[in-house]
């Protein structure tokens, strides 16, 4: 056994013991791109799966900037840790990335009067290497590592359209934080997410608008989904700690609950970097073989034709 | 019978000629410990001073015990610690108070410093109604330039009112607020924005008072007459005296017509000056003592233009709290000015000047139409929570950092005549710096360890629950808080029982669509650096960004916190009032490769041990490096980089470019 195998061991030992430095290290192993990672991610994901501990269960939070996520997590964490005294829980929070610069400002760490290095809560941010948000590269691989090491896994994320899909199939459970709005249903149904979530949380709850946006959301969940009767819309504040005790049960209860096995996770998210690894490799042969996108449309003279060939030439793997 | 008098001249009702009173001398002061203050004040009164002014810690400014971890390195740093009505006691100990006139600069806590205040005089058996001061409780400019906010803006209003309501008729001659131009100046606001901002604020606050009814006809005339003012003066000390005449007319022009008060002297400007700190420079930092001469004369030199009370800084501000020596010095400028020269033997010297009126009305002119694009937004409240007044002074912010840059405004000892013999003012034994009692917060937390023990635990109980009935009931909250002080309820307790109801104010950090000016080749360059490091990382670089301390200055992480996702670092920055150890917590949770801190308080010295203590706990001082910036003087640069601090920024190292190379710079050596 080498050095680093011996090192990875220890971390994977440390990591057990919800040891900080040691989870850090493993989650930035599962974000490292260097090729020399990937045996190293094979051998702490061999070592977890022979441990007895069942997987964690992993809860989105999905809702816009300005919902109040990060506050409401605050106290949420905060309050579950309190109903029971043996659950550890871990947070991971994606926010988009700048397409010019590359660079994310990861904000809001979520703060709570915990004693600081209380190990049973851990956070950690994530840049989602795209503009809108919603689940980054490497987001199932960190949830899957902190699943076995953690009872829960809270995913957040600033997720529009097709992104809040992706949270469905990472999370058990997937919670839509909604602010109170003006107050006609239209506004909801226009958000074009009603389809995704398992249960509504409506923040802000001691605003004044609260209760009008209480009933047009659950005329708009109605029209939107045949299960309406099933989804609940849990009323909570931040700020008066309204409703966390609800929501913090209906998450227990999420825990406790049998779920399906991981390989069905598996099969959606590897199907998933099939297509992104597809497309990239496809840009690349672009390049090397034809110089690129503007030169082989010159080529082509029409973009419809430019489409054809391509497909065309890539043979059979393209269809 | 009385003899002929000339224009030039002041005569007193008896036709006798007359100079004018000197205004009230102030010193901003207080450190340590309650007991050190205290020295210090009696020592100030018996120089000549003729007024208190009060610097309180962040801790006690921002409603937290001297023992809370989060206010440990800040304890008696910028101000006195006040934990309890005994601190109190200590802190004014023979001084008469009945005879003072006490200025405090409070914001956040100004309900509980002022209950303590007169919990005191009643514990003395004085008529509380005879005291006289200032707590300073503007909370506009807390959320906008100064940090030292703790509620929400609505309540935060609700409790400026409430004071109005019980001074009114329990302390007539108490100013319940202050109305801060002074700090917009120090965010940059140019002479029409710190009129507009300042008097949209002062509307924003009588129309509250009009609203919630609780003032009859005459009263709310009254609640008029108690608006005052604390204004800035800069070094274009002509503009700055054309700066006072505007605010007296456009005030007595919006109280008239806008209120309708019919009593002129109800109507009357009442303002303090404190002159600018923003143009002191830490380069050659002896020249600072003229520019505080000529800044005091902007608001000394002509009657119409005279403050009523006027505080100095000290010469060596840029660079450290001052010592007791620099506040001498500073009020003997103001004795030589009043005393020694004919400055108060003559009328207003520039009535009819042209020159002046005309600068006045151009003044004037601009700020009217910026109130009125204020008050048309729905008032100083909107223009607070939409960002407005925030970014408009950042971007004058960038406009003054961009002329200095450039050469365009001169600094002189800063961006031109650089070179100089080294200042022996700074060659003495302690380097022309002031240093706090390393042993201040051990006093203040066994204080408050005493405190604790020897109080009525059930008064204190129902004091507390009476303090959350009234804030939750809407009743007025000073009596319940005056109980609160008697029985001996700490800081911390007070602020926490409201921020329990009333809950915190997390501003948007105001970090977005910050206009950096960052463009060009030099920030291609760096990130071109930036994706080379990626394969060596794993991934892209990571910084944590923190505000360690209590300190509010916000303005320059934030900047730092933006500039370096433009450059392409991925950022982790939860703004203000992070303990080192959440900042710490923070690197080893997020596997950051650096840590940059900044402090304004002071403490940087403190902050860094603790810093480097968590992450030697953790295992992670070789991994993750520390760069500080603040006001930190070269002194300590060493002591800084002794401990393993990687670099040290300054204001001097005002070009963002510049740092950002640095901090990528340290990243290279570490991959390389």
């Amino acid at each position: 056994m080498g050095d680093r195998e011996r090192g990875d061991l220890a971390l994977i030992d440390g990591a057990r013991a919800l040891d900080k430095h040691s989870v850090s290290a493993l989650i930035s192993l599962f974000e490292d791109m260097r090729p020399e990672a990937v045996p190293r991610r094979a051998l702490v994901v061999d070592q977890l799966r022979e441990q007895s501990r069942p997987p964690g269960a992993v809860l989105g939070i999905t809702g816009a900037p300005g919902s109040g996520k990060s506050s409401l997590l605050a106290r949420l964490s905060l309050r579950l840790l309190e109903k029971d005294p043996v659950l550890s829980i871990a947070i991971l929070a994606v926010d988009p990335s700048s397409p010019i610069s590359g660079g994310a400002l990861l904000g809001d760490r979520t703060r709570m009067n915990l004693p600081t290095w209380e190990k049973r809560l851990f956070f950690r941010s994530q840049a989602s290497a795209t503009e809108l948000g919603g689940l980054g590269p490497w987001t199932f691989q960190v949830s899957r590592l902190l699943e076995a090491l953690f009872d829960v896994v809270i995913v957040e994320t600033v997720g529009i359209g097709q992104s809040e899909a992706d949270v469905r199939h990472l999370a058990d459970r997937v919670y839509l934080v909604m602010q109170p709005l003006a107050g006609d249903e239209i506004q909801f149904l226009k958000a074009g997410i009603m389809e995704i979530p398992h249960a509504f949380v409506l923040n802000k709850a001691d605003e004044p608008t609260s209760q009008r946006s209480y009933h047009a959301l659950r005329s708009s969940i109605a029209l939107a989904r045949p299960d309406a009767d099933n989804i609940p819309i849990l009323r909570t504040s931040a700020r008066d700690g309204t409703g966390i005790d609800e929501l913090c049960d209906d998450m227990l209860a999420a825990v406790r609950h049998p779920r399906p096995p991981a390989r069905d996770k598996e099969a959606y998210f590897f199907e998933r970097w099939v297509r992104d690894e597809w497309g990239r490799s496809g840009v690349r042969r672009l390049e090397r073989e034809w110089g690129g996108a503007e030169s082989f449309l010159v080529a082509a003279r029409s973009f419809e034709r430019a489409q054809a060939d391509f497909s065309s030439r890539l043979g059979d793997l393209g269809r | 019978m009385a003899d002929k008098h000339y224009p030039h001249q002041i005569v007193d009702k008896e036709g006798k000629v007359t100079r004018d009173p000197t205004w009230i001398f102030r010193t901003y002061s207080g450190h340590s410990s309650p007991k050190a203050s205290n020295e210090l004040y009696r020592a100030n009164l018996a120089k000549g001073q003729t007024g208190l002014s009060i610097a309180f810690d962040l801790a006690t400014q921002c409603g937290y015990d001297s023992d809370d971890r989060i206010a440990r390195p800040e304890v008696g740093k910028v101000g006195v610690p006040i934990n309890s009505l005994d601190d109190f006691h200590v802190l004014f100990e023979a001084i008469p108070i009945e005879k003072m006139n006490t200025s405090m600069t409070i914001n956040g806590t100004a309900m509980w410093v002022l209950s303590l205040y007169v919990a005191l005089g009643r514990e003395r058996g004085l008529d509380v109604k005879k005291l006289t001061g200032t707590t300073q409780n503007d909370l506009i400019k807390e959320y906008l330039a100064r940090g030292t906010y703790i509620f929400p803006p609505e309540h935060s209003l609700r409790i400026i009112a409430e004071m109005y309501e019980f001074c009114l008729r329990e302390m007539p001659d108490w100013n319940a607020s202050n109305i801060c131009s002074y700090h917009l100046q120090e965010a940059a606001a140019t002479p029409a924005q710190e009129l507009a901002f300042a008097l949209a604020n002062a509307i924003g606050l009588l129309d509250l008072l009009r609203e919630r009814g609780n003032f009859s006809a005459t009263e709310f005339e009254q609640a008029v007459g108690r608006i005052s003012f604390f204004v800035n003066s800069g070094i274009r000390f002509i503009e700055e005296m054309c700066k006072m005449r505007a605010f007296t007319e456009l005030w007595d022009e919006i109280t008239r017509e806008r209120y309708g008060v019919k009593n002129a002297k109800y109507r009357r400007f009442r303002y303090g000056v404190q002159v600018n700190s923003l143009g002191l420079t830490e380069a050659q930092p002896e020249n600072n003592a003229w520019r505080i001469l000529i800044e005091a004369l902007g608001v000394t030199l002509s009657r119409d233009a005279r403050c009523r009370a006027l505080q100095l800084p000290t010469w060596n501000e840029a660079l450290s709290l001052p010592r007791p020596w620099d506040q001498q010095w500073s009020l003997r400028l103001q004795q030589v000015l009043a005393y020694e020269t004919d400055l108060l033997e003559y009328p207003d010297l520039f009535e009819g000047s042209v020159v002046v009126r005309s600068k006045v009305d151009d003044l004037k002119r601009q700020a009217m139409a910026e109130i009125n694009n204020i008050l048309e937004m729905g008032g100083v409240k909107a223009a607070i929570e939409s960002g407005y007044m925030k970014s408009a002074l950042v971007r004058s912010m960038s406009q003054r950092m961009g002329a200095i840059n450039s050469g365009e405004q001169i600094v002189v000892g800063m961006n031109k005549w650089t070179e100089g013999i080294p200042s022996p003012l700074l060659s003495g034994s302690d380097g022309g710096l002031f240093k706090a009692d390393e042993g201040a917060a051990r006093l203040a937390i066994e204080g408050l360890a005493l405190t604790r023990k020897e109080r009525d635990a059930e008064r204190v109980a129902r004091a507390l629950a009476a303090l959350k009935d009234a804030a939750r009931t809407g009743k007025n909250m000073m009596e319940p808080s005056i109980e609160c002080a008697l029985a001996r309820v700490t800081t911390g307790e007070w602020a926490k029982a409201l921020r329990g109801v009333f809950g915190e104010y997390r501003p948007a950090t105001g970090i977005d669509g910050q206009k950096l000016g960052l463009e060009g080749d030099r920030v291609d360059r760096v990130r071109a650096r930036i994706e080379k490091l990626i394969p060596k990382l794993g991934r892209r670089p990571r910084i944590v960004v923190g505000k360690p301390g209590l300190d509010g200055h916000s303005n320059g992480a934030e900047v730092i916190a933006v500039s370096a996702r433009h450059v392409g670092f991925d950022v982790i920055y939860s703004g203000i009032r992070l303990s080192p150890e959440e900042i710490v917590r923070s690197a080893v949770e997020e596997d950051a490769d650096l840590i940059g801190a900044s402090v304004l308080s002071g403490s940087h010295l403190e902050l860094a041990d603790q810093i480097m203590e968590g992450l030697r706990e953790q295992h992670a001082q070789d991994r993750v490096k520390v760069v500080f910036g603040g006001i930190i003087p070269l002194t300590d640069f060493e002591k800084l980089f002794a401990k393993g601090v990687k670099k040290v920024f300054t204001p001097s190292d005002y070009s963002l470019i510049d740092i950002m190379e640095s901090i990528v710079s340290v990243l290279e050596e570490e991959a390389s």
